[in-house]
Formats: C-alpha cells, structure tokens, sequence
C-alpha cells in the first residue's frame, strides 16, 4: 500500500533516496525519517530487504590475499630498503 | 639498536595497518594476484616517500587507495574516458523497478543464496570500468562517497550517479542469469540470512 508516513515524505521519495539511506550517506534527519517511514510502510519494506540482500551479496564478493603474511614481509622489506626503520 | 623514529613508527600504525585493504583493493583493479602484490609494495613505497604530504587524522585507507588507483592507471596508461552523466535519484527509482520486475519473477530473495556469488563476481568484473571502480570502492570496500570522491577526483554527484547506475546494471545482469538458469522461485530456503 502507498501510505506517506510523515507530511514530508512518501513512498516515492523514499524510494529515490533509498540508495543514500541503506549507504548511512544521508543527514540524522533525513535517515530518521526515512528508518520511521519504513518500519511502518509495507511496501517499502520488501523493496530495503532486497536491496540491503543486493549490498550484502556484493560485498560477500571481495576476495582476500591467499598469503597475507608473505606480502606483509614483502612490503615492509622493499620499504626498509627505502630506510624504513620499523618491525 | 636503531631507534625508530616516531614519523615511521606512525607510518606502521596508520598507513600498513591499511594493508590488507590495499591489497583487497589492488587485486579488484588488477584481477591477478602477482600484479596486485606489485602494485601494492609500489603503493607502499609511494606513500612512504610522500608521508610528509599525508595529513594526519584524515582517512589513511582512502589516502593509500588513490595512490594505489593513481599508480595502476599510470601502469596501464589509461586514456581518459567519458561517462554519461546520470541522474542519481532516477537511477534509485530505476532500482526499484528492478525489485518489481523481480518480484513478478519469484526472484524476491535472490541475492540471499549463497549461490549467487559467482555471479555477482562474473557480473561486477562485466562492468564497463567508470562504473566497475566506484562499485568496487563503496559496495565491496566499503568507502565513503566522499572518500571515493577524493580516491578518484570527481565529484560526490559523479560518485552517486556512476554507483547507483552500476548497482542496477548489477541487478539486471543477476535477474537475467537467475532467469536463464532457472533459479525463479527458488530462494526462500537457502537464505543466508546475515544482513549488512
């Protein structure tokens, strides 16, 4: 259902900053009322869990180092060259 | 016994804490791990050499990234390339229409399979690069908009535009591959659950 929460904001308006608001890049305000405007709206709200599942599925792509350590000594040994003094 | 002097013992604490991030980052950029390893001692070096330029107390990771990308560009002489410029929020807009095109698919809880992950690898690697890097950046090493748009030099408008289109482009490319290999309506019981 389309059910403006707040005199300020509606579902559309919701939806074009959703983006802003699931990356924590809005003001305080603005993600409050964005957060109260979703507890309550039944059809924003299947809308934030798939594109929260959308960001949690992206970042579950980042690859790690297969051998940390061996860069760690890598680097800090190039760096040492350059008379860096530290471990 | 040498003594270590306080600008490198700041350096350690600060700039190679950073470093598995930097070599998270590298290897996104590179997509070849002896490259990334390269790429990230050059970083290394550079930002040693120029400590004297960082200033302290602004963010050290995005700081080593924008070395990072300046050093890779320079090792590929990449030309300068043109976007399109886009509207952020209609972009925003366009993503939910994503979800309803979805959601007439039983495809509502896609991105909760765990399944899902080459794809999204295969799907991000697929991005036209503008778009690729400002993804990279936010979605999978969580930076800012404002340190992506200090890591690439353009402005916090650009930063959105090209993040929000290369999310529904995302979107798309997984919708149609769920499609093709006939995963609609699958889902619901292979949910991970874990929320960002």
């Amino acid at each position: 259902m389309t059910m403006p929460m707040t005199p300020m904001l509606d579902c559309e308006s919701v939806m074009r900053q959703l983006w802003d608001y699931l990356d924590l890049e809005l003001t305080a305000d603005r993600m409050a009322a964005i957060r109260e405007h979703l507890e309550l709206c039944t059809r924003c709200q299947p809308l934030e869990q798939f594109e929260r599942a959308f960001l949690d599925a992206v970042a579950r792509a980042r690859s790690e180092h297969p051998d940390p350590d061996a860069l760690g000594i890598r680097v800090r040994s190039a760096l040492r060259a350059q008379g860096y003094q530290h471990a | 016994m040498t003594q270590i002097s306080a600008q490198d013992q700041r350096f350690e604490r600060e700039a190679l804490s950073c470093l598995p991030d930097v070599s998270r980052y590298a290897l996104s950029l590179t997509r070849e791990q002896s490259e990334a390893d390269d790429l990230v001692q050059e970083t290394f070096l550079r930002a040693y050499t120029n400590w004297h330029q960082y200033n302290a107390g602004s963010e050290c990771r995005a700081w080593l990234f924008t070395i990072c990308r300046n050093q890779f560009l320079r090792t590929r002489k990449r030309g300068s390339r043109s976007v399109r410029m886009d509207d952020a929020a209609l972009e925003s807009l366009a993503s939910s229409r994503v979800f309803a095109s979805a959601h007439e698919s039983g495809l509502d809880r896609l991105f909760e399979q765990r399944e899902i992950r080459e794809a999204v690898e295969a799907a991000i690697a697929e991005l036209p690069e503008a778009y690729r890097e400002v993804a990279l950046l936010v979605d999978v090493h969580d930076q800012s908009y404002d340190a992506v748009s200090q890591v690439l030099g353009v402005p916090i408008g650009t930063v959105r535009s090209r993040l929000f289109r290369a999310r529904r482009i995302l979107q798309e490319q997984l919708l149609a591959h769920a499609r093709d290999a006939g995963l609609a309506g699958a889902g619901a019981g292979d949910a991970s659950g874990d929320q960002r």
